[in-house]
Formats: structure tokens, C-alpha cells, sequence
């Protein structure tokens, strides 16, 4: 359609919304229509308008003419003074005559003598026809009609004004001018509420889109009248439906097969224990197996653990138990309990700063941001604990290679273990521990990100920030 | 629900422990007197109840090395029967058995006297833990655990002595009356039945009247936790309590809670 290829060029290739389409779409239409209209109604009433004044002018103008004709056909020529004779004709002011009588060009109104017809007129005059002529004389339209009067080698012309006609039709030109403007904007305001009423439904289920995909899988549509609507709300709600269903029987699963884990892990727990004290017994080779065991099998308890404690947060079975506690308490205790000394630091106003946090949830954040640490940033180097009157932060640094900017949010998701993703680790986690971080921190309503040391110092700078209770 | 009603040889008050050498718990009394570190090893029974034959077997093996003495149970219906015929020192019960559940048989132990138990359970969900706590088990453990912290819950458990560091020999709240010598709690008059982690824990608030106890503060001085236990086994020992020493356990006048802060007795 040419018309589409017009706007897809105009509006840039495609560019513009829907909506913004729509607009435009009847904004033209309504322009084409009312130019059309406006257009054709000028049309007509232009040359209804001129054809009245052309048949009014001609009839004054025989009458006229008529009364020069007699006057020269039966008055002796070198009676004629044209002059008078001009001026008895009580032509009205916009009608001015032109007579040639006797080779000599008469006329009434100055600067309207034979000048003012055209040479065509004239000559077609002189050939014996009788002609009316619109043209244009000093820049004003005008009707020039003459009567050639061969009895009396005379002709008559009237030069008559078109200028009022031509105002009038100028004033009605700019009258639907204005007018198709006002009917093409009236369009496309018309455009534009349509669109949004069209468009309303879709916003809604843009809407419901989204809080779905913030996590509230229960989101439904209301259930539309419009029978056009009622497929896509009716759809919609299924789909919704389908993937609450399909994300709580994983959230499930996850759960289930970790508890299922639990037993046969109580039993490698309590049998290595057996062994352990009976590790000196065993040869060198059982030995190294036996020492092999119990790394992994410690490793496979903590997954378990943070799977488990992970499935907790996905099906909502968490719960806090907070304590109104000193930041600088919780935080020595928590660094205090991690196998290897890391230095602690505070200034006096962080002394004091108190946090209604579960404690233990604390220690979980800590103990996570210090294995993270150790396992990507060679180890902790120090923890802070800031506070200013609304917040309380909670700083981690290591000197390792740092996280990458584009890597800032990444690594607080489950499972993402950055460069290491996918080489058998070893030692190291499995990749939930930030993503558990994240979660107790939200539990307390804070925030954790990751950013460069402030020394400049290569290396990684984990802050928890916690609001603050007053004193 | 067992016919049998373990009220049977409980009836009229509770003598002290020093007189009722008939008692199971007289072995474990005098234990309470020596300071030795190997505290509730030779000799000290522990009655397990867990109905997956590898974990019960493994479990048996590792608490033995500990030094325990281990009397192993398969169903709640065994427990019973074993903690009749001889009564242990220490009890723990997996919540998970088919038959009688582990709540019902902590219950039915708990009538029958004084004995620690701790519940084993595989989820740390509140309903569990909490259910465990109230049907009167004394502390709780999460599936896996680690055998030796089970012995240390277990030796701390038994370190706890009714007297505890009492400074005054009578407590006097309104018409609650508390003898910590004598390890006893009269309520109007009539005695009261406490186990010895309430005690201890009306104890301590006991000896500061009016004094805010922070959870982790009586966790630490009735459990012997650190900073970092868990708050929850106040909160349900607390409502234990209640229910026993008040007249109205929904609006306590003596054990009252200080929001965010913890645990106070009117003085």
C-alpha cells in the first residue's frame, strides 16, 4: 500500500508506537478527507460565485451597452461627446466603461482607458465578436466584456472589478482552510483516545507481565466482557496458571530430593565419625581414600544445606527471628567463628549502631561473604562495619582479582560461579552462597552489591547495608 | 496413644532429688557434684529411637566411641517399653516414625519424669522445632549432625542441675513460690511440675526480678550456647513455663516478654 510506504518513511522506518501510529493515521485521514472536502466546496462555490457576478455584470453590461448603441446609431457622430455620454450610463463604481467612438478611446475612470483591455479583447472586438474576459489588470482581477457597435464604428468595454469577489473568496478559501485544519486535528485527538482505549487492555496484561515476572506467579487478569478481549485475558490466565504450576513443582523438587538426602547423609555423617577415630588403623592407601571421603562428603553436606536453605526462600517457608542487637556484636562473633583471623573494624559511632536483624541470618551473610572471599579473592583481608543515622553497612574486602563491572549482578545469582562455571571445582561451593547472601539480606530488607576498592587496590569490596534502629 | 499412663508412679509431690535414690536419675545426680570434663561418658544411657536401620546403626557405633552407653529403638511402641523397663539418662527421638510419632512419645516420656530429650528432626521449620519443644523435648537437632556436637549438647544437657547458682534460698512472686535447694515450684500452695531446663530458666530470671534476659543471654546461661543459638528454644521453654506457673499463660503476670528484648519476671 502506497499509503504505508509513506509513513513508513516519514516516521522513520518504523520507529513510532502503535499508538503514535494510529494517531497519524487518522490525523492524514482526517486531513485528506476534510482537504478533499474543503477542496471541492471552495471549488463550487468559487465558480457559483463568479458565474453570478459574471451574469450580473453582463446583464448591466447589455443594458448598458444597449443605451451607447442607440445613443451612436441615432445621434449624428460629431454630435457624440463621449465624455457624457459615458457618464450618463450611471454605471456603478465598480464597473468601468471603455468606449472607442471615432478611433479615440474614452473612459471614465482614470487610468482605465484603453490600457486597461487587453489587446485580445480588443482585437476580437475589432473583428466583430462580443467577448468577456476575466484577467488581471495592475494586479486585481477583473472581467473585461466588450460589444463591438459596427453601425457606428464604435465598440464599448466594460472593465468591472472582480477585487470584492476575489476578497470574499479569499475569506472562504482561508474559512475551510481553517476549518480542515481544526477537522484534522479534531482527527487525530480522535486517533489518539481510540488508540488508548484499544490499547488500555494491553497495558494491563503489560502490566500483569511484569509483576509475574517479579515473582508473583499468582498474578491473574480479570476476566474481560468484551468478547473481543475474553481469548486473550482467557489465555493469558493460563499461561500464568501453567508456570506457577510448573516453578512450585520445582521449587518442590529441589526440596523434596534435598531432604530425601538428608537420611543417607546422616548415616555418611555418623559413619565417618566412626572411621575418623579409627583413621591411624587403616593403611596408607584407605587412608587417602578415607581422607578423600570426608572432604567430599563435608562438601556434599553443605550443598545440601544451602539447596535446602535455598528451597526454603523459593517456597516461602522461611522466617525471621529478629533480636534488636549491637551491628559491631553480631559482626565480631560472626568473623570470630570463621576458621581463619580476619581483622575487624569500627569507629565509635558504629559502636553503637543496633540493627533488628536475626542473628543468626547475620552470621550466614558474614560466614558466606568470607568463604566467597577465600574461595575467589584469596581470602579476606578485612571486614568494616559503617554507620551514618539511617544505615548501618557491613563491609567485606579481599585482595583478589576483583569483579568485573559486568559481572556485578551475575555473581549474586544461583548457581554462578563466574570463570569457574562449569571446571569441577574442588574445593570450592557450588555457587548459592551469594545467591543465599542476597536473599538474607532482602529478608532484612537491606541491600548487597559489589564494588571496586576505594584505595584502588585490585580486589573486592562486598558491602551489606541494614537499616538502622534508634537507639 | 499408650494405655498405659506413665502418671502412674508420679502421683503426690515431687521429692528432691537427693532423696529419691529409687530413681533412675540418682546416677546422674551424683555425676552433677564431680567437675569431670568426661561428664555422663561410662555408664550414662542414652535411649535412641529412629526407625532407618542405617542411621540408627550408625549413630549407635559413633555414640558408643563417645562413650555412651546406647539402648537403640526402632519404633515409638519399643521407646516405650525400653524407657519403662529401664529408664534411660538421656532420650533422643527422630520425629519421623511410623506408628506412634516422636511427639507423642517425647509426651508420654516427659510425663513420666525429668529425663533430657532432644528431638531430631529433618527440617529446622518452625513448626517442627516448635512442636518438638512444646510436646517437651529440651533441646532439638537438624538431620545430618555431626554425632560429637550431639555429645556435647547431650554432656551440657546433663551439667544442668536443678540448684543452679541460686543466691537466696526463696523466691517470692505473688503466689508463686520458688525453692531453688530444693529444686522445687509451688504455685497457691500446690507444687508444680517443671522440668529442669524450666527450672533453670525460672532460676535465672528469678535472681534478677525485673531485669530484661536477652534470649541469647539465657541461651547462654541455661543451655550453655553461644552467641549464635537458637532464640526459639527460649520462646517455647517460656510458653512451657507459662503455662504452668500461670493463671492466664495468654496474659502472664510473672514471666512477662519486653517486645525486641527478651524476657523479664515481675518482681
Amino acid at each position: 500500500m502506497p499509503g504505508r510506504r509513506l509513513l513508513h518513511a516519514v516516521t522513520g522506518g518504523g520507529r513510532l508506537g502503535l499508538r503514535a501510529r494510529i494517531t497519524l493515521a487518522f490525523a492524514l485521514g482526517s486531513l485528506l478527507l476534510s482537504a478533499l472536502m474543503a477542496g471541492s466546496t471552495f471549488g463550487v462555490a468559487r465558480e457559483q460565485l463568479i458565474r453570478q457576478r459574471e451574469s450580473a455584470a453582463v446583464r448591466t453590461f447589455l443594458t448598458n451597452a444597449g443605451n451607447v448603441s442607440a445613443q451612436t446609431r441615432t445621434n449624428d457622430p460629431s454630435d457624440i461627446v463621449a465624455p457624457e455620454l459615458l457618464s450618463a450610463l450611471g454605471s456603478p463604481e465598480t464597473s468601468r466603461p471603455v468606449f472607442f467612438f471615432q478611433g479615440d478611446w474614452f473612459s471614465s475612470v482614470s487610468g482605465f482607458g484603453e490600457d486597461a483591455v487587453p489587446e485580445s479583447v480588443r482585437d476580437r472586438v475589432e473583428a466583430g465578436e462580443t467577448v468577456n474576459m476575466r484577467y488581471s489588470y495592475r494586479g486585481e482581477p477583473n472581467l473585461a466584456i466588450g460589444v463591438p457597435l459596427p453601425d457606428s464604428d464604435a465598440a464599448y468595454f466594460e472593465i468591472i472589478s472582480l477585487a470584492e469577489l476575489s476578497d470574499t473568496l479569499r475569506s472562504l478559501g482561508i474559512i475551510l482552510a481553517g476549518a480542515a485544519l481544526v477537522t484534522t486535528a479534531a482527527g487525530a485527538g480522535l486517533g489518539y483516545s481510540a488508540s488508548r482505549r484499544a490499547l488500555t487492555p494491553l497495558s494491563d496484561v503489560s502490566e500483569a507481565a511484569h509483576s509475574i515476572a517479579g515473582g508473583r506467579l499468582d498474578t491473574r487478569l480479570e476476566a474481560a466482557d468484551d468478547p473481543d478481549l475474553a481469548p486473550l485475558t482467557a489465555s493469558f490466565n493460563e499461561m500464568a496458571a501453567a508456570l506457577e504450576e510448573r516453578i512450585q513443582r520445582d521449587a518442590r523438587f529441589a526440596s523434596d530430593v534435598s531432604h530425601e538426602l538428608r537420611s543417607p547423609l546422616m548415616t555418611l555423617s555418623a559413619s565417618m565419625e566412626v572411621l575418623k577415630t579409627r583413621r591411624e588403623s587403616l593403611d596408607e592407601r584407605a587412608q587417602s581414600a578415607f581422607d578423600l571421603l570426608d572432604a567430599d562428603v563435608t562438601r556434599f553436606q553443605n550443598l545440601v544445606d544451602d539447596l535446602l536453605e535455598i528451597s526454603r526462600f523459593d517456597s516461602g517457608s522461611h522466617f525471621l527471628d529478629p533480636d534488636l542487637v549491637e551491628a559491631t556484636e553480631v559482626v565480631l562473633h560472626a568473623v570470630g567463628s570463621w576458621s581463619e583471623p580476619v581483622p575487624v573494624s569500627y569507629d565509635e559511632a558504629a559502636a553503637e549502631a543496633l540493627i533488628y536483624a536475626d542473628k543468626r541470618r547475620i552470621e550466614r551473610i558474614i560466614a558466606n561473604l568470607l568463604d566467597n572471599a577465600r574461595l575467589y579473592g584469596k581470602g579476606a583481608t578485612g571486614v568494616t562495619v559503617e554507620a551514618d543515622d539511617t544505615r548501618v553497612r557491613i563491609i567485606v574486602e579481599d585482595e583478589g582479582p576483583g569483579v568485573p563491572a559486568d559481572q556485578r549482578l551475575l555473581i549474586f545469582e544461583r548457581f554462578s560461579r563466574g570463570a569457574e562455571a562449569g571446571r569441577r571445582s574442588g574445593d570450592r561451593g557450588v555457587g548459592l552462597g551469594l545467591a543465599l547472601v542476597a536473599e538474607h539480606v532482602a529478608l532484612h530488607e537491606g541491600a548487597v552489591w559489589v564494588e571496586n576498592r576505594p584505595d584502588g587496590r585490585p580486589g573486592a569490596r562486598f558491602v551489606v547495608e541494614l537499616p538502622r534502629e534508634p537507639t | 496413644m499408650p494405655e498405659r499412663s506413665r502418671d502412674d508412679h508420679r502421683r503426690g509431690p515431687r521429692r528432691p532429688a537427693s532423696e529419691r535414690a529409687d530413681q533412675p536419675y540418682s546416677g546422674v545426680s551424683a555425676h552433677f557434684r564431680s567437675r569431670s570434663g568426661n561428664l555422663g561418658a561410662v555408664g550414662t544411657r542414652i535411649l535412641t529411637v529412629e526407625d532407618d536401620e542405617r542411621i540408627r546403626t550408625a549413630v549407635k557405633l559413633a555414640l558408643e566411641d563417645e562413650g555412651w552407653d546406647v539402648i537403640e529403638t526402632a519404633t515409638g511402641e519399643e521407646a516405650l517399653d525400653a524407657f519403662e523397663a529401664e529408664p534411660a539418662d538421656v532420650v533422643l527421638i527422630d520425629i519421623m516414625l511410623p506408628g506412634i510419632d516422636g511427639f507423642e512419645v517425647c509426651r508420654s516420656i516427659r510425663k513420666a519424669g525429668d529425663v533430657p530429650i532432644v528431638m531430631v528432626t529433618a527440617r529446622a521449620d518452625t513448626h517442627d522445632v516448635v512442636a518438638g519443644l512444646e510436646a517437651g523435648a529440651d533441646d532439638y537437632m537438624t538431620k545430618p549432625f555431626a554425632p560429637k556436637e550431639l555429645s556435647a549438647r547431650i554432656r551440657a544437657l546433663l551439667r544442668r542441675s536443678r540448684t543452679g547458682d541460686a543466691r537466696v534460698s526463696q523466691y517470692h512472686f505473688g503466689d508463686l513460690e520458688i525453692l531453688p535447694d530444693e529444686g522445687r515450684v509451688t504455685l497457691a500452695g500446690e507444687e508444680v511440675h517443671l522440668t529442669k531446663t524450666e527450672f533453670r530458666l525460672l532460676v535465672e530470671l528469678a535472681g534478677n526480678p525485673g531485669k530484661v534476659f536477652s534470649r541469647e543471654v539465657l541461651l547462654d546461661r541455661v543451655w550453655g550456647y553461644g552467641y549464635f543459638g537458637d532464640g526459639r528454644l527460649v520462646d517455647v521453654h517460656v510458653r512451657r513455663l507459662r503455662t504452668k506457673i500461670e493463671a492466664d499463660p495468654a496474659n502472664p503476670r510473672h514471666v512477662i516478654t519486653v517486645r525486641g528484648l527478651g524476657y523479664k519476671i515481675v518482681p
